[in-house]
């Protein structure tokens, strides 16, 4: 008898399937895209650490994804800010990412200036994984205004 | 008072590139020394790192009003630490009283050339600031962090004609 998961034999790649399906479940939600828009690193200089040089910035597509308004649930959403939740497609954040050299997928999404959303920039307050078998599907941010 | 603020921050900054020259930090992906001004930052940047010292402004006020124009401004330091893993951060102690003395340090002597840094670079106004010792607030214990707030108050003449 099998005491261990690992001695199941599991169907290897498991994990994929699940992210397509995140993917498709995004999909039908009608996301289709966010922009992230997130600092260039800062120059270190003088001029930006007196706050004279404005930072510069890059907007990334990320699709798909999908934003949707927060209802207030809760005590402790309970006061005149409004948020969105945003979720992301694990797969095509990683991708998004990569030519950054990003290991932490939710402290660039938290460090990052926000998203773009109907011509308004809104700041992430919180991110969370979800993962399977050791794959993150989906990327689920708080963005709050 | 905006080349009172650079004034200050940069006179602590190149001191404790003096002192600590490893007393750096990472920020926004630029190695820098381990000093912040809070206000310079970007809004949202919270002040969550250790072993820096981050700058907050207060209150300005004339200092003698009946004395002339001379003024005072508050400033707070604050600063934390949760010591190394590699002591098991038994050590948070004696970090925090490295940081101390790099405060001592940074703020003496209690004086500086006043400069205008608006143009990006740096204009003598022919004036100098100086300013109190810091006073040390009690330890604040949250693990795994200990950490407290040094008060400097600034002296220092404004640069528009009072007269």
């Amino acid at each position: 008898m099998p005491d261990t998961d690992a001695s199941i034999n599991l169907i290897p790649g498991r994990q994929f399937a699940l992210g397509r399906a995140a993917d498709a479940f995004l999909r039908a939600l009608g996301g289709t895209k966010v922009t992230l828009r997130i600092s260039d690193p800062s120059a270190g200089d003088t001029n930006s650490q007196l706050g004279i040089t404005s930072p510069t910035a890059e907007d990334i597509v990320i699709a798909p994804a999908k934003v949707q308004m927060m209802q207030p649930a809760g005590v402790a959403l309970r006061d005149d800010k409004r948020r969105w939740q945003v979720m992301f497609s694990a797969r095509a954040l990683h991708a998004a990412a990569e030519p950054y050299g990003v290991t932490d997928l939710c402290a660039w999404l938290t460090g990052s200036q926000g998203i773009v959303y109907r011509g308004r920039l809104i700041p992430i307050t919180s991110v969370i994984s979800s993962s399977f078998a050791d794959g993150e599907y989906m990327y689920i941010a708080i963005a709050t205004e | 008072m905006q080349a009172t603020k650079d004034s200050f921050y940069i006179t602590l900054r190149d001191r404790l590139v003096a002192v600590d020259p490893n007393r750096t930090i990472m920020l926004d992906g630029a190695t820098r020394p381990a000093i912040v001004v809070v206000e310079n930052e970007p809004p949202g940047t919270p002040p969550t790192l250790c072993d820096a010292f981050y700058l907050y402004w207060g209150a300005a006020r004339p200092a003698r009003p009946e004395a002339g124009t001379l003024m005072e401004m508050e400033c707070v330091i604050s600063y934390r630490t949760k010591g190394s893993d590699a002591n098991g951060n038994l050590d948070r102690g004696r970090d925090l009283a490295s940081l101390d003395n790099d405060i001592l340090a940074m703020c003496s002597p209690p004086n500086s050339e006043k400069c205008d840094y608006s143009t990006g670079t740096d204009v003598d106004l022919g004036s100098t600031i100086f300013w109190t010792p810091p006073v040390f607030s009690a330890l604040v214990n949250a693990p795994p962090y200990v950490g407290r707030e040094a008060s400097i108050t600034v002296f220092f003449y404004p640069e528009v004609d009072q007269t």
